[in-house]
């Protein structure tokens, strides 16, 4: 071959083993054979959500797969990135706690064509023909019974403050709508604010304290998960106002259940995020051995957890139970 | 050459504009469903279509009874109805009973003469929870893409059993009146719920 020819050829060649790498890339297992699986997580910067993401990864890994965990940052680009980088780097699975339940439909519909099951955890998404299976908790139904606590322990009348989650994420208005379709009845209980503090801790803490300037006579606070619970806690003990203030979270996550325990935080719903997370790797693990027959939602019973019955409950779960 | 030209450029300007999408059917079901969904209109059509006619289906009040009484494991095996994982479930029941108490938000039925004690209490205040739309067995979570449309369901239907049902309930909850009922009573405790069962009745009449 002379100088010419090679130099018209080079770009061939070039190309030529773009493609061969792509196809090695389409491989489900590690050049040592044992085939990977991703778990993708909304955010690691929530303890709850770290549980999940461990809780997969350990029955993955006791399953036979080797696992990477991924956190999008509550950050649907970052989301779609390392869902690109799962897709070409050849995972044989995904178990998946979404960001948005719009926005990420295209993710797992993406993963879908290019043969890689995606099974959710926790949060849904608004299809049901992408992903394999998706392991849901019921979080109206949840919310449902722990609005009924709520006017229990609240009264009928009174002043209250709901912190929601993500606007973007199902879950929020799924505990939303659940708490409001009991505490609406009662019309002498007011909502004097509702705000957003994107089930973050820290953005609780500071949302709260601006709640607390301008309505300092509220009787109780309803949190969209156990951080912001926590963070509205923080706010109200900073403000002398904890014994007046009735704090209910959701989620079930420890530091809250042991507040409650201790009669400080009045209930929160338990959530079962290593059961769902369990539930999601060994499903992933079926499929990957050939079974096609998976329901494509399957909700998780929330319980409710108040001082009554807190002993029973612990690491994200009921003692018994899990 | 002009020809060929034009075509040429016209394909490349088609595949990148293209006058339409070809989108799977069960997607564009999925995405009308999702736009359109009502829950208010498909109550009315489930209340008259499928509940009142699915009322057939369910269990007999005095044999639940007894069978909770007998063994309750073995009896929700036999007659309750589960949705996905959890402690919660469901039954699905009908019978007739005497009134035998009338309080501000049940009212306490006996399934056998002469006994005064409450075997099954048909709710009258406010309905929440999935009782109905769970216990029936005729709904499912799957047919519905986005769960707050499910979800919603739940509403609107304890809505119509509050609006529909209950006045007339409490209208003829008299003591020692005879009622027939067809509802669902949703277990979340066992050792609460079940003694006497609470059923959300989504049909009472004078039998």
């Amino acid at each position: 071959m002379n100088r010419t020819s090679f130099r018209m050829l080079s770009p061939l060649i070039f190309l030529l083993c773009i493609l061969l790498a792509g196809c090695g890339g389409g491989s489900p297992a590690t050049p040592a054979g044992t085939p990977r699986i991703a778990v993708i997580i909304s955010t690691l910067n929530n303890p709850w959500f770290v549980v999940l993401g461990d809780a997969a990864k350990q029955r993955a890994t006791r399953l036979g797969y080797d696992v990477v965990v991924f956190d999008s940052q509550n950050d649907p680009a970052k989301e779609a990135s390392h869902f690109e980088n799962v897709i070409a780097s050849g995972y044989a699975a995904v178990l998946f706690n979404p960001t948005d339940a719009d926005g990420s439909i295209a993710n797992v519909r993406r993963a879908k064509e290019a043969g890689i099951p995606v099974f959710c955890m926790d949060r849904e998404i608004n299809a049901t023909d992408a992903a394999v299976s998706q392991i849901l908790s019921d979080n109206y139904s949840g919310c449902v019974a722990l609005g009924q606590y709520f006017v229990k322990q609240v009264g009928e009348s009174g002043k209250y403050v709901e912190l929601l989650g993500l606007v973007g994420d199902n879950n929020t208005w799924n505990r939303s709508k659940g708490f409001h379709s009991v505490v609406d009845r009662y019309p002498d209980l007011k909502m004097v604010s509702q705000q957003s503090a994107d089930f973050d801790r820290a953005k609780a803490l500071e949302v709260m304290e601006a709640i607390l300037q301008a309505n300092p006579d509220i009787d109780a606070v309803f949190c969209g998960n156990d951080a912001m619970a926590m963070g509205a806690y923080q706010a109200l003990v900073a403000a002398g106002k904890d014994k007046q203030v009735k704090v209910f979270g959701f989620d079930g996550a420890d530091d809250v259940v042991k507040l409650i325990a201790e009669g400080k935080i009045v209930a929160t719903g338990m959530q079962f995020p290593k059961l769902m997370a369990r539930t999601a790797a060994e499903s992933a693990d079926k499929y990957l051995k050939g079974d096609r027959d998976f329901p494509q939602k399957t909700p998780v019973a929330v319980e409710l957890v108040h001082r009554g019955n807190a002993g029973k409950y612990g690491d994200y779960g009921r003692k018994e139970a899990e | 050459m002009i020809g060929a030209t034009v075509a040429a450029g016209t394909a490349v300007l088609l595949y990148f504009l293209p006058l339409f999408h070809v989108v799977p059917l069960d997607r564009a079901k999925q995405s009308v469903a999702g736009a359109a969904f009502d829950p208010a209109a498909f109550v009315d059509r489930f209340w008259t279509e499928r509940l009142i006619p699915g009322a057939a289906r369910a269990v007999d009040a005095t044999e639940l009874v007894a069978a909770v009484q007998e063994d309750r494991q073995s009896a929700r095996r036999t007659h309750g109805r589960s949705v996905g994982m959890g402690r919660v479930y469901y039954y699905f029941v009908a019978g007739t009973g005497r009134v035998v108490s009338v309080e501000k938000n049940h009212v306490g039925l006996s399934l056998h003469d002469g006994q005064t004690q409450v075997q099954v209490s048909l709710e009258t205040g406010n309905i929440f929870g999935n009782a109905v739309r769970d216990g029936t067995g005729l709904l499912n979570v799957n047919d519905f893409p986005n769960s707050q449309d499910f979800n919603a369901l739940s509403s609107e239907i304890n809505g119509r059993v509050e609006q529909q049902v209950l006045p007339a309930l409490r209208k003829m909850a008299a003591v020692g009146a005879t009622v027939r009922f067809v509802g669902c009573a949703e277990i979340m405790d066992e050792d609460t719920d079940l003694h006497p069962l609470r059923i959300v009745p989504f049909i009472v009449e004078a039998p």
